[in-house]
C-alpha cells in the first residue's frame, strides 16, 4: 500500500510524530519549558502560546489540553526526575531538555535513576521514556547553548540515543522512541529545523537501531553524524567531481549503533572516515574508529581519519564558530589524504 | 575600599553627584538596551540577546554599594549587571560583536560576558547557575576577612532551581556575606509567576534558610539602595546572607524576537508609566536636587558613549579562527 | 459576580488581604520575620470557616493581580469541613498593586452596605482601608510589623466575630470609634492616619519604613500605647499619669537635644533611648503646626508624603476615624445572648446576666434557623 508523502520540516516532522502518538496512546504525556507556554494567562489565544522555545511543539496543547502537555518550573532536576518516576509508574512521558548543555542539571535523574532502575531491579521495572533535547552549534548561541554530547549519554548503559538527520528521520526516530520501553534520548540539531522533506504521512516508526545510507558510493565510507550528513553530502558533491565516489552512513541511532551496515561499507569501500560534531576525546567517532579497527582491519587499506570538533567548548565569535564546526572542505581534505 | 563596620546607607546620605552617577548609570544601562535591540534586529548581532531595559533600578540600586572588591554574579539578562558593576561598554558591545577586543575576546557573547578583576563573574546561560557560585565566592570572601561580599542576581525563574535551595542554604548554615537579589519581573520565559511558583513571594522562602528575607518597589531605585545598602552592610559586618526581592518588570521578551504575546499591551504600558528612570529624573528635578539642563548633559554624554562604543565595535577586527583553540587550560599538557 | 443587594438576611463581609504586608525592611534594619503569604492563606481559611459557622453565606475580597490570598484559601478548603453556603467572589475592580487597591476595596464594600470587614495587615493596611471603609465596623487582624491599630486574634475567631457583627447579632457596643489623624499639606487634606504621623528629614519615600530615631524630628501621636512596637510607645513611656482616659487622646512630641531620654521600642528587636526636647497631650481637634523642611512626612511608620522647601504641614487629631470590633465584647455579647447555643434552654449558668427562667423561649438565631433576624434584637448583657 502507497504511503502518502508530503514535504515537512524537521521542527513539523517532530510535532507530527508527537501528534501521532499522542492520539494512539493517552498515556504519552509532554512536559518541558514552555512547551505550550503562557500557563494560566487568559488572555493568550491559542495560536500565540510559544508551542517551545522555538515553536517545535506548537499546537499540541490545544488539541491534547493541560493534563497532558505539561508546562514545567524551569526545574530540570526536578521534572526530568519526575519524567523518570512517571515512566516507571505506567506513563509514558515526552520529557525537552531544552538544550542538551543543560544536561548537568539533571544528569543524576537521567544516568542514576532512569537509566539504571531496570538493572538494579532485576529486570523487574522499566523506564519507557522519551527524553527530546536540542543540540549543535551554528547560531551564535555560544558556550552553553551549542554542544553535542550525545557521546556522554550514549556510554551510559540502559540508555539508547538517536540522532536524526532529515524530516523523515526525525519523525520515525521519534515514533520509534516513543513506543520503545526503554529510556530514549533523541537529540533533535537546532540548525536542521528549518530543512525540509519527503516525509511519510500518518503513524511512520524507525525503532532505535538501524543505520541508513544516505548516498551509495565505492571509493570511502563517510560515518557522519546528525547535521554532519548534510555536510558530507556536500562534500560527497565535490569529490564527485574528483572522480571520487563516497559513500555516507548516517548511523541515525548511536546506542545501540547499527554496526553491520557499517562494517559492510567498509568491506566495500576499504576505508573509512567519521564525521561528528561532538568533542574527540571519547566520542562517537572514537568509538565507530575502534569498533571498525577491531572488527574489520583487514579490510580497511587506510587509516581510519576523524574529522570533529576541536577539544574546546563552543566559541561565540562567528569566524571562530566556523572554525569549531566540521565543514564541507575539511571533509574534502580528509578524503583526499586517504585516496590520493 | 570596604569596611566591615558600619551601618548602613539611607537614601538620605546620597548627595549630588551620587545622585547624578546613578542616574546616567540607569540611562547608560536603559540606551544600552535601547541599542543592542536596534542592531540585533538589524542582523548584526549573532545568537540572543536579552535585554535588561526595565529593570535598571534593581541592578544600580545594589551595585552603587559595591566595589570593584565585590562580586556579583548574574544570569541571560546580564548587561544591567555588567554596566552597573563598571564593565567598560566598548568591550561589551565588541562581545556582542564576536570581536577580538570584546570582554571574553568573542568567545563568550551576551550570554557569558564577565570581567573576573572587577568582581563580575560572568553572565550566565544556566538558569540557576550563580547561586552556588555566589555561595563560593561568598566563602572566599569569608576567608579574606576584609569585609567583601557576593550579591547574587537571579530571577524569578531561577528561585525554583534546585541550585537556590543549595546556594541558600549553605550560604545560611556557613552565614556567608551573600545578598541573593531576586528580580522577579513576573514571568520565566513564558509562563507567569502564579504558575510556577508555590509561594506568592520569594521573600517568604528566606526564613527557611536562617536569613531575612524583604521585598521592595524594584521600579524606585531609592528603595532597591536602601534595602540593599542594608543588607550588604549587614553581611559586611559578619551578620550573614539576606535575600531582597525586588518586584520588577522587563519591557521586551524574554530574547528579542519573542512577540511576547502572553503579556497585553495594558500590562506593560502600566509599567511604563511607572518607569524607574523617569520617576528618578522627576524627584531629582521637583526637589530642585539637579535641573532638566544638567539630566539633558547626562543623556546626552550617555547617548555619546554608546555612539563610541558601537563605532569602537564595529571597527575592531575579529579575532583569527585559530584562537577558537586557545584558553582551554591555564596550561595542557 | 455579587449583585448589590441590601439584603438584611444576607449580610456581606468583606475581606482586605493585603500580600505586600509583613515583608519590608524591617526584616533587615530590626529583626522582623516575614509574614509569610501562605501563613496568610491559612489565617484566611480560618476565617471563612469562623464566618461560615455563624451563617454568614456572601463574602467580597479585595481581588489581587496573580492567584493571591483568596483564592488560595478557598481551593485548599476540605470539601469535610467547608460547606457549599459560602460564596466568596472577588470585587470587580482593577488592580493597581499597590495600597490604592485596599482603599478602593474598603469603598466599594461600604458602598455595598459591608456590615463588617476583615483586614490582613499592618498599620499601614489599615491606613489604606481606613481611607474607604466608612462606617463599616473592621476586624484588623495582624499580619504586619508594626502592629499598634490590628490585634493579634486568631482568624477564626476573628471570622465568628466578624460575622455576628455583620449579621446583627451583636450590636454597637462591639464597636467602638478609632481616632485619626488628619495630615492637611499647604491648607488641603491629604492624607489621614491612624497612629502616628512623624516628620522625617529622608528625602525620599524609598524604602518607607523609618528605623534611624536621628532622621525623626517631629512626632504626632493618636494615641499612647505603652505595650506597642513604634513610636506611639514612645507615647507610652512618656505617661506620667496625669491625664485621664490615656487612651482617648493623643500626644505631640519633639525629639532632638534635650535632657529627657525615653527607652522605646521602636520596632521588632529594636529598643532604644531618645532624647525627647518637649511633649504635650492632644485633644480631639487640636492641630499640630510642623516647622517647614525638606524631607517626608511618614504616616502609620512608613514615609509617604515628599515634602518641598515651601510645604506647610498641619496634623489633626479627629474622633472620626473608623469603627473597630472588639472581638472578645462580641463573642461574650453573642454567647450572653444566646447566638451560640441551641437547645435545652433549662440550663442555667451561674454567672453574670442571662436570660435566666426556664420559660423564657430561645431566642432566633441564624445558626439554628438559616434566617437572620438577629437585626430586630438588642444584645442582652
Amino acid at each position: 500500500m502507497a504511503v502518502a508523502i508530503r514535504q515537512m520540516t524537521y521542527a513539523q516532522a517532530i510535532n507530527d510524530a508527537i501528534r501521532m502518538e499522542m492520539r494512539r496512546d493517552p498515556r504519552v504525556i509532554l512536559m518541558g519549558e514552555d512547551v505550550a507556554g503562557g500557563a494560566t494567562i487568559a488572555h493568550l489565544q491559542d495560536d500565540e502560546a510559544w508551542g517551545g522555545v522555538l515553536g517545535v511543539t506548537k499546537g499540541l496543547v490545544q488539541e491534547f489540553g493541560r493534563n497532558r502537555v505539561l508546562d514545567t518550573p524551569i526545574t530540570e532536576a526536578g521534572f526530568i526526575g519526575a519524567a523518570v518516576g512517571a515512566a516507571s509508574t505506567g506513563l509514558r512521558p515526552i520529557a525537552e531538555l531544552m538544550f542538551v548543555d543543560f544536561f548537568g542539571v539533571c544528569w543524576d535523574q537521567i544516568f542514576d535513576q532512569g537509566a539504571k532502575l531496570r538493572y538494579m531491579f532485576g529486570g523487574k521495572a522499566s523506564c519507557p521514556l522519551v527524553i527530546r533535547t536540542m543540540i549543535g552549534a551554528g547560531m551564535g548561541a555560544a558556550g552553553q547553548h551549542s554542544g553535542c554530547h550525545y557521546s556522554v549519554f550514549t556510554h551510559m548503559p540502559g540508555i539508547k540515543t538517536v540522532v536524526p538527520s532529515t524530516p523523515a528521520d526525525a519523525k520515525g526516530l521519534l515514533e520509534g522512541a516513543i513506543r520503545d520501553d526503554d529510556l530514549v534520548v533523541v537529540f533533535e540539531n537546532k540548525m536542521l529545523y528549518n530543512v525540509s522533506g519527503d516525509v511519510p504521512e500518518g503513524e511512520y516508526v524507525i525503532p532505535p537501531g538501524k543505520a541508513d545510507i544516505k548516498r551509495e558510493g565505492i571509493d570511502i565510507t563517510i560515518v557522519a553524524i546528525s547535521r554532519m550528513v548534510h555536510q558530507a553530502l556536500e562534500a560527497a558533491d565535490t569529490l564527485q567531481a574528483q572522480g571520487i565516489s563516497a559513500e555516507i552512513v548516517d548511523p541515525r541511532s548511536l546506542s545501540p549503533l547499527d554496526e553491520d551496515t557499517i562494517l559492510d561499507s567498509v568491506a566495500k569501500t576499504h576505508r573509512l572516515i567519521v564525521v561528528d560534531e561532538d568533542n574527540p576525546r571519547c566520542s562517537v567517532a572514537t568509538d565507530i574508529a575502534a569498533l571498525v579497527a577491531d572488527k574489520a582491519f583487514s579490510e580497511l587499506d587506510a587509516p581510519i581519519k576523524l574529522v570533529t570538533a576541536p577539544h574546546t567548548p563552543v566559541p561565540f565569535s562567528p569566524p571562530l564558530e566556523q572554525f569549531y564546526i566540521p565543514s564541507p572542505e575539511r571533509i574534502v581534505a580528509t578524503v583526499q589524504e586517504l585516496t590520493g | 575600599m570596604v569596611t566591615k563596620q558600619g551601618g548602613g546607607v539611607s537614601a538620605q546620605t546620597l548627595d549630588k553627584s551620587q545622585l547624578l552617577r546613578m542616574y546616567e548609570q540607569m540611562k547608560t544601562i536603559r540606551e544600552f538596551e535601547e541599542r543592542a535591540g536596534k542592531e540585533f534586529a538589524s542582523g548584526k548581532v549573532p545568537g540572543f540577546v536579552h535585554l535588561y531595559a526595565g529593570e535598571e533600578a534593581v541592578a544600580v540600586g545594589v551595585c552603587s554599594h559595591l566595589t570593584d572588591d565585590d562580586y556579583i554574579t548574574s544570569h541571560h539578562r546580564g548587561h544591567g549587571h555588567c554596566i552597573a558593576k563598571g564593565v567598560s561598554l566598548r568591550e561589551m558591545v565588541a562581545e556582542l560583536l564576536g570581536r577580538e577586543a570584546g570582554a571574553c575576546r568573542g568567545k563568550g557573547g551576551s550570554m557569558h560576558i564577565a570581567d573576573v578583576n572587577k568582581g563580575m563573574l560572568g553572565a550566565n546561560g544556566i538558569v540557576g547557575g550563580g547561586f552556588p557560585l555566589a555561595a563560593g565566592a561568598g566563602l572566599t570572601a569569608k576567608f579574606n576577612d576584609r569585609g567583601q561580599v557576593a550579591v547574587c542576581f537571579f530571577g524569578d525563574g531561577a528561585g525554583n532551581q534546585g541550585t537556590f535551595h543549595e546556594g541558600l542554604n549553605l550560604a545560611g548554615i556557613w552565614k556567608l556575606p551573600v545578598i541573593f537579589v531576586a528580580e522577579n519581573n513576573g514571568y520565566a520565559e513564558s509562563t507567569p509567576v502564579s504558575y510556577h511558583m508555590s509561594c506568592r513571594d520569594i521573600a517568604d522562602r528566606a526564613a527557611g534558610y536562617n536569613m531575612p528575607g524583604v521585598t521592595v518597589d524594584g521600579l524606585d531605585v531609592f528603595a532597591v539602595y536602601e534595602a540593599a545598602g542594608e543588607a550588604i552592610a549587614r553581611s559586611r559586618r559578619g551578620e550573614g546572607p539576606s535575600l531582597i526581592e525586588c518586584k520588577t518588570y522587563r519591557y521586551y521578551g524574554h530574547f528579542e524576537g519573542d512577540a511576547i504575546l502572553y503579556r497585553t499591551k495594558e500590562e506593560e504600558e502600566s509599567y511604563r508609566a511607572r518607569d524607574p528612570i523617569k520617576a528618578m529624573r522627576r524627584v531629582l528635578v521637583d526637589r530642585g536636587i539637579v535641573h532638566d539642563a544638567e539630566l539633558e548633559a547626562i543623556d546626552k554624554k550617555v547617548q555619546d558613549s554608546i555612539d563610541l562604543a558601537w563605532q569602537f565595535a564595529e571597527a575592531a577586527p575579529y579575532p583569527a579562527p585559530e584562537d577558537a583553540l586557545t584558553d582551554v587550560y591555564v596550561k595542557y599538557p | 459576580m455579587l449583585k448589590e443587594e441590601h439584603s438584611m438576611s444576607q449580610p456581606l463581609v468583606g475581606i482586605i488581604a493585603n500580600p505586600a504586608s509583613g515583608r519590608d525592611i524591617r526584616r533587615l534594619v530590626a529583626y522582623g520575620t516575614v509574614f509569610d503569604n501562605n501563613e496568610k492563606t491559612a489565617i484566611v481559611r480560618r476565617v471563612l470557616l469562623g464566618l461560615e459557622a455563624v451563617g454568614v453565606t456572601r463574602v467580597a475580597y479585595m481581588p489581587e493581580h496573580d492567584f493571591g490570598i483568596l483564592p488560595r484559601a478557598l481551593t485548599m478548603m476540605s470539601s469535610r469541613h467547608h460547606g457549599p453556603s459560602l460564596q466568596a467572589e472577588p470585587l470587580q475592580m482593577p488592580v493597581l498593586a499597590t495600597s490604592a487597591d485596599s482603599t478602593r476595596a474598603a469603598q466599594m464594600l461600604a458602598e455595598m452596605s459591608a456590615g463588617c470587614i476583615i483586614t490582613l495587615g499592618g498599620d499601614g493596611t489599615n491606613r489604606a482601608v481606613a481611607k474607604g471603609s466608612g462606617n463599616v465596623p473592621l476586624v484588623p487582624i495582624s499580619t504586619g510589623t508594626n502592629n499598634v491599630f490590628p490585634a493579634f486574634i486568631e482568624g477564626t475567631i476573628a471570622g465568628m466575630a466578624a460575622g455576628l457583627v455583620a449579621s446583627g447579632c451583636v450590636g454597637a457596643s462591639a464597636a467602638r470609634r478609632a481616632p485619626r489623624l488628619a495630615v492637611l499639606v499647604n491648607g488641603e487634606e491629604k492624607e489621614s492616619a491612624l497612629v502616628d504621623v512623624v516628620l522625617s528629614s529622608v528625602p525620599f519615600v524609598a524604602s518607607r519604613a523609618i528605623w534611624d530615631l536621628s532622621t525623626v524630628h517631629e512626632v504626632v501621636l493618636s494615641r499612647v500605647a505603652p505595650a506597642t512596637i513604634g513610636l506611639s510607645a514612645l507615647g507610652g513611656a512618656l505617661l506620667n499619669g496625669t491625664a485621664e482616659g490615656a487612651e482617648q487622646s493623643g500626644m505631640h512630641i519633639l525629639l532632638g537635644r534635650g535632657a529627657l531620654q525615653v527607652l522605646v521600642a521602636l520596632a521588632p528587636g529594636l529598643v532604644e533611648w531618645v532624647v525627647v526636647r518637649e511633649y504635650r497631650r492632644l485633644a480631639m481637634d487640636d492641630v499640630v503646626h510642623f516647622q517647614p523642611s525638606t524631607g517626608t512626612i511618614a504616616l502609620d511608620g512608613e514615609r509617604e508624603i515628599e515634602l518641598s522647601q515651601t510645604s506647610v504641614v498641619e496634623v489633626r487629631l479627629c474622633a472620626d476615624g473608623p469603627f473597630v470590633v472588639d472581638v472578645p465584647a462580641a463573642l461574650e455579647g453573642a454567647a450572653l445572648a444566646g447566638h451560640l447555643h441551641r437547645g435545652s434552654t433549662s440550663f442555667r449558668g451561674t454567672a453574670g446576666d442571662h436570660k435566666g427562667s426556664p420559660s423564657h423561649a430561645t431566642p432566633p438565631s441564624p445558626l439554628r434557623d438559616g434566617g437572620f433576624t438577629c437585626m430586630d434584637e438588642e444584645p442582652h448583657r
